[in-house]
């Protein structure tokens, strides 16, 4: 059973193939492991889960496809499968600066904000330190009554003069059982040390102000778990679940309490992409131009790249120059030559204004960065279109031509009823496919133009060059508000239109029916 | 030649000589960029009229520049998913052009729409999956190569199995039939018909999965902040994108030298890339 496993007989076959599985085993082991180790127990029943499957696939007897595509689905289940699932899920949130994190951490957030110090405005002198087994732990001295406590986070105790060190002006230096902070420790610890609360014992804490001071605040704020509300006690407002993530006040809803959380908001990302007039009418803009982004760009490449095709197809002088130089876009790294494209369009030291003798601010222009952007593209494309191109030039049978010529027809005639017919045919799929790559050429965009010029002084995230795919990137990634759940939202209506379109062709070119 | 060849080769040539002056015109401002000491990009004058080769140098000796931990980051990086999608992928074409198991069909499918799914935006969910990773074992994790070596082969199932099915369609499967009644199992078909058949094309792969992986430049901007584990895309960008201000010659120097070894590959796989780029097509 096991020479099978193999392929190949023979006892090192037999050695290769469970060194290989149980290398992966042993690896995968440790990983679990280790990951248990770290408390990660959602990665370590990935990777059981994946140990098994692998398993299984390679020592049962049958199952034959499954052990060629046992490792590529595993890597394709974790690496692709399931962002895209976290993708279609967020976009069913409001998901957002502000609403980012769980209703529960949320919650303690809040709560942890909802403090107001006391009437008094009590405050203490603090030395603050870490306990040897690594706890944050203080001692308090009242600025007023000047009486001293020592601090935990369990509660406090009063000390005695003898557990405490003061300097010269009587500040207190040092204590028994606590280490003074490094001043580094302190800096490193900032959000740590502002968050600490040592519980007074009256409902009240102690509260680190900076390195040396502390405030007596009062818990102001309260869940109520049944009613699923907030009181703020001190000034009697009531806040109330809005439904959209938000806790607001009962009788003002434009009272908000920060942070939200993502909350599940169905459909309401696509309600508002395609209703909501502050949104959809930069999304049309960009989906009319991704449309014609992608057009114009299969169009002027194939033109480009046909015509060269048709030029160099019989023997010419030069040919084997003009097609070794002429492939040299697609051979350069694409993100080079954008990026290179970007400094000659540059106003001040561009090579393109000093050969023209112009002074254009080419991407501050909406028209003309959309050339820039066409131009260049056609640069880095035209290659690819002539290589297919005269790939399926050589395949349209040469009696066709004959038959042509003899029945009288000129060549003008032959290429338009004859030849580029065929050729659309024979390069339908890929110009489709060409179509769908570059609707979602994010490199081109975001490297050229970044996707401007845009109107920022009206708060507009989408500038003229965007795309559907550079503008869900900024919506979601972007330097003002951050919203995954609308970016998911554009990023699913992309897929309907790039999928739709490869499953079109996928009929088309009949690929199916031949398998 | 005749006259008629003669005539009619001119607005060829004219075709020609306008595309060649198109395409070098970057590829010659870029050059001329990388020898000049001041580091515009062609600021005055179009033609060189400084020669040096600081540009090049200070790749090699700034300390704050490590280009050549770039240039071996991406060469390790591409090299290992060139090889590792390649046998993914022609394991999984295998299965899915010549064996025949319920769900095939579907499978193919899935695989494709999936692939076209517009996966940047799992950008966050693969961040926070990779912190976490990070945590357990760094050396996967978020900030090293490694970690974006699985990411990147995770799409090589699906982006592979469609490159490879038009080529795989060629290979008649009377070829695996009459090696299967000979008592060959599917295992040995693979290795002893199928991949000797595939080589070409399975080169081809492996080239254009090379070069993909040594182009990218998204994901690996956002997860390898460490410059000294920088590939070589995410440490040039720097130059031109805001970090060093926009200091062209270096920028120029480093596109160079890293293209050459693309370039070189490039052109001496063309006769077999442009054979796997028109499989699919010229099928019909």
């Amino acid at each position: 059973m096991f020479y099978k496993l193999a392929g190949l007989r023979g006892p090192l076959a037999l050695f290769l193939k469970l060194g290989a599985l149980g290398a992966a085993d042993a690896f995968l082991i440790w990983l679990i492991a280790a990951s248990i180790n770290k408390n990660s127990l959602v990665i370590a029943g990935v990777v059981t889960a994946a140990l098994i499957f692998l398993n299984y696939s390679f020592i049962t007897k049958g199952a034959i496809p499954l052990k060629f595509l046992a490792v590529g689905l595993i890597f394709f289940s974790i690496f692709v499968v399931t962002p895209t699932g976290y993708t279609i899920l967020m976009s069913t949130f409001n998901f957002k600066t502000g609403n980012e994190i769980a209703k529960e951490a949320a919650l303690k957030e809040i709560i942890n904000n909802g403090i107001v110090s006391d009437d008094e405005g009590t405050a203490y002198d603090l030395f603050l330190g870490k306990t040897s087994n690594g706890k944050y732990a203080g001692i308090l001295e009242n600025q007023i009554s000047r009486e001293v406590l020592y601090a935990d986070e369990n509660g406090v105790r009063p000390v005695s003069d003898s557990e405490i060190s003061r300097d010269i002006s009587g500040l207190i230096t040092g204590a028994e059982g606590i280490k003074a902070l490094t001043e580094e420790e302190f800096a490193n610890a900032d959000a740590e040390i502002s968050a600490l609360r040592f519980p007074l014992g009256d409902g009240s804490y102690a509260a680190p102000q900076g390195a040396d001071v502390a405030a007596r605040l009062i818990q102001s704020v309260f869940y109520d778990p049944v009613k699923d509300q907030l009181e703020d006690r001190v000034q009697g407002i009531i806040y109330v679940d809005n439904g959209d993530g938000n806790f607001v006040a009962q009788d003002d809803p434009s009272n908000r309490l920060d942070p939200g959380w993502r909350n599940f908001s169905g459909v309401d990302n696509f309600k508002s992409l395609f209703l909501d007039e502050k949104l959809r009418d930069p999304f049309i803009k960009v989906f009319i131009w991704t449309i014609a982004f992608a057009f114009l760009s299969v169009g002027t490449t194939f033109a480009v790249g046909m015509a060269l095709a048709l030029a160099l197809e019989a023997p010419i002088r030069f040919r084997r120059f003009y097609r070794g130089f002429l492939i040299l876009p697609y051979a350069i790294p694409g993100f080079m030559s954008i990026l290179i494209w970007r400094g000659l369009f540059n106003t001040e030291y561009g090579a393109i204004n000093s050969v023209l003798g112009l002074n254009i601010d080419w991407f501050d222009s909406p028209w003309l960065a959309k050339f820039a952007v066409l131009l260049v593209n056609l640069w880095l494309g035209f290659p690819y279109m002539y290589l297919i191109g005269s790939g399926a030039l050589q395949s349209i049978p040469a009696e066709l031509e004959e038959a042509a010529s003899i029945d009288g027809a000129t060549e003008k005639q032959t290429f338009y009823t004859i030849k580029l017919p065929l050729l659309l045919q024979i390069l339908g799929p890929l110009l489709i496919a060409s179509f769908a790559f570059n609707f979602n050429n994010f490199n081109i965009i975001y490297l050229l133009t970044g996707g401007g010029p845009t109107n920022s002084v009206e708060g507009e995230v989408a500038g003229a060059t965007d795309i559907l795919i550079s503008y869900a990137y900024k919506t979601a990634f972007g330097s003002n508000v951050q919203d995954l759940g609308l970016s998911s939202a554009i990023s699913m209506v992309m897929f309907v239109i790039v999928g739709t379109m490869s499953m079109y062709t996928l009929k088309k070119s009949k690929i199916m029916d031949s398998l | 030649m005749s006259n008629k060849v003669g005539k009619n080769s001119l607005w060829k040539h004219a075709l020609a000589i306008s595309l060649v002056l198109f395409t070098a015109f970057p590829i010659y401002v870029v050059l001329v960029t990388s020898f000049d000491p001041t580091g515009g990009i062609s600021s005055d004058s179009l033609l060189p009229v400084r020669f040096s080769l600081d540009n090049y140098t200070l790749l090699f000796t700034d300390p704050t520049v490590p280009y050549w931990s770039w240039i071996k980051n991406s060469l390790i990086i591409a090299t290992a998913t060139a090889i590792t999608s390649v046998a993914i992928g022609a394991a999984g074409a295998f299965a899915f052009s010549r064996l025949r198991f319920k769900g095939r069909k579907t499978g193919l499918k899935a695989l494709l729409l999936i692939q076209v799914f517009p996966s940047f935006l799992s950008l966050t969910a693969i961040y926070v999956m990779m912190e976490q990773v990070f945590l357990i074992t760094p050396t996967f994790g978020l900030g090293s190569i490694w970690g974006l070596y699985l990411i990147y082969i995770g799409g090589s199932l699906g982006v592979n199995v469609w490159l490879l099915k038009g080529f795989l369609d060629t290979i008649p499967l009377e070829l695996d039939e009459s090696a299967r009644l000979d008592g060959a199992s599917v295992p040995q078909v693979f290795w002893l018909i199928f991949l000797p058949l595939a080589a070409p094309v399975l080169a081809v792969i492996g080239v254009l999965s090379f070069i993909g992986t040594f182009n990218e430049f998204v994901l690996a901007s956002l997860f390898l902040q460490d410059v000294e584990r920088r590939t070589v895309a995410v440490g040039l960008q720097q130059f031109v994108g805001g970090q060093f201000g926009e200091t062209w010659g270096p920028f120029a120097a480093g596109s160079i030298i890293a293209s050459i070894p693309l370039v070189i590959l490039f052109l001496s796989m063309q006769r077999f890339i442009i054979g796997g780029l028109t499989a699919g097509a010229t099928k019909g």
